[in-house]
């Protein structure tokens, strides 16, 4: 069963053991890697955090290059953040650059807009560019290791109700059903005429829009027959799994696991709190 | 009085039905792709997961006129994947962060409520329909820019700030009436009212619970405060256009088709 990333950018985690690990123990090291995220607020602290969740992704088969995937997320929000720290406020500290960019007199004063960069800047900036790489990872480990199959068992496990179990199932099956239905849309547009490399970005703004239409309507006639089907077996929303068929509980390992996740959140909580 | 009671006794209840449940989960994936697809197309540059035109809220917003809550729901999970696969958040990050798109589904859904507005799209002057949006999305656009001037450059330095901040102002607002004004003789007033008054409430409400956790308050914010109000802008200009286009748009076309299924909830689930 390929996993959430698997399915939407063919990246999954590797290792059989970690694969094997119940859900809750799947769900909670990440978790505690994003929950020790605002303890890291200086570099340093930034770059451990970073280590330790890149070390959790090399522990679970992740492969790092699965980084590629977000790069333009991280180029974009390094640079914005830098400009932050340097076009859009004045961070107070040694001055290693700076040079106006526009200077004129106000009622008020001179109000001036300049790049300035400064070391207390430059240190800001490294945490939080440190702290997106510690994000994505912990993203990444989450997804890249658990199933929507995990995820429904996790749940009946639960004993949530049916209604649950069969929307989180849809919700997935759901995607790709809609991005083929979007293909075909496209495609019966591009028949028609439509050219969609050529159109300018306003015009295809609109061509989207009115797929949308077609889209929605597809999407009424497919609840239709699910529902219909999910009826005439008898199951209704609210019942629930009854019996033990499939026990699903945690063992050892997955203790294991969650105690890592705790003991890391614990250390970086002592280290924020010390520092 | 007694027979008032009596119809209310004689009603039946109205249950979830699994036609509400795959509809939700349906949609959810929908938003989720389209929402995928919009933060890659026309992203608010160093902001992930932010659009310039965020075509999901297109069907969420929609969705929570017509479904309730189930609407919030579709969009809020859609957002938490977002979030995750391809912005990068993380679990807690993209939990808190999320609750915008819960919210800009859940405003329209109180106002239509509140103003028990009648789902009722029907066209009498359809050149007043297409011009009223368009008026009320500029005026917004040009308030909004004025308070952003007057809050970062204005209070602090006055003039020529102040003076930019009361044109924009006047202009914006001039605009907003006048787009309300043809709201009125468009089709059913209240109904026309209550989809303005959604389209900016909507907007607003999410570009600040949205530009703020990625900014502001979160844990920890993935952005630098200093960015709050580049986000925010970006937020609410491209949800005025998406709402006041397409969703007005989809919501003309497929009121019927919502009511005809039975898939039109009269109180929040059913």
């Amino acid at each position: 069963m390929p996993t959430i990333l698997g399915e939407l950018a063919g990246v999954e985690a590797r290792s059989k053991k970690y694969m094997e690990l119940h859900v809750l123990a799947k769900i909670s090291l990440p978790l505690f890697i994003s929950l020790s995220l605002p303890f890291a607020k200086e570099p340093l602290q930034a770059f451990t955090l970073v280590i330790a969740s890149a070390a959790a992704c090399a522990a679970a088969g992740v492969p790092l290059s699965a980084l590629k995937k977000y790069l333009a997320v991280i180029v974009s929000m390094s640079a914005f953040i830098v400009l932050a720290f340097s076009l859009f406020t004045y961070i107070p500290g040694r001055v290693l650059f700076e040079v106006t960019l526009w200077r004129m007199q106000a009622e008020k004063g001179v109000f001036e807009w300049k790049i300035a960069v400064t070391d207390t800047g430059l240190r800001y900036s490294a945490a939080f560019i440190l702290r997106i790489f510690a994000m994505i990872l912990s993203a990444t480990l989450l997804l890249a290791s658990v199933t929507d199959r995990d995820l429904v068992w996790g749940l009946l496990s639960l004993r949530m109700p049916f209604g649950v179990c069969v929307a989180v199932s849809l919700f997935f099956r759901g995607i790709f059903l809609f991005v083929s239905d979007f293909h075909t849309i496209r495609e019966a547009m591009i028949a028609r005429g439509v050219d969609f490399e050529r159109t300018s970005l306003a015009k295809r703004f609109m061509l989207y829009a009115n797929a949308l239409i077609p889209l929605l309507s597809l999407m009424i006639t497919r609840s239709y027959e699910v529902s219909l089907s999910l009826e005439s077996r008898g199951i209704t929303p609210g019942s629930r799994s009854a019996s033990g068929y499939r026990l699903y509980r945690m063992g050892l390992s997955d203790y294991a696991v969650v105690a890592a996740g705790v003991g890391l959140m614990l250390t970086f909580a002592a280290w924020g709190w010390l520092a | 009085m007694a027979g008032e009671t009596q119809a209310r006794e004689e009603a039946p209840r109205r249950k979830v039905t699994w036609m509400h449940i795959v509809t939700f989960a349906f949609a959810t994936a929908i938003s989720y792709v389209l929402a995928v697809v919009s933060s890659l197309i026309f992203p608010v540059l160093g902001a992930p997961g932010v659009s310039a035109l965020y075509i999901a809220a297109a069907i969420y917003v929609p969705l929570g006129i017509w479904m309730g809550m189930w609407g919030c729901l579709a969009g809020y999970i859609s957002c938490f994947f977002l979030g995750l696969y391809p912005s990068g958040y993380s679990l807690v990050q993209s939990f808190v962060w999320s609750w915008a798109d819960f919210i800009e589904a859940l405003v329209p859904a109180l106002i239509y409520k509140g103003l028990k507005a009648e789902l009722d799209f029907t066209v009498k002057r359809p050149r007043a329909a297409k011009l009223l949006l368009l008026f009320v999305s500029t005026g917004c656009v040009l308030l909004l820019l004025g308070v952003v001037i007057q809050v970062l450059w204005g209070a602090t330095y006055g003039e020529p700030f102040t003076t930019a901040y009361v044109a924009l102002v006047y202009i914006g607002t001039a605009l907003a009436a006048a787009g309300i004004i043809l709201g009125l003789i468009a089709g059913n007033p209240r109904t026309w009212v209550a989809q303005i008054l959604s389209v900016i409430g909507a907007s607003l409400f999410s570009g600040i619970w949205g530009a703020g956790t990625l900014t502001i308050f979160n844990f920890p914010p993935p952005l630098p405060a200093e960015l709050f109000w580049p986000v925010f802008v970006g937020w609410v200009v491209g949800d005025l256009i998406v709402l006041s286009v397409i969703s007005t748009a989809l919501l003309m076309a497929l009121t019927p088709v919502f009511k005809r299924t039975g898939l039109l909830v009269r109180g929040w689930w059913a």
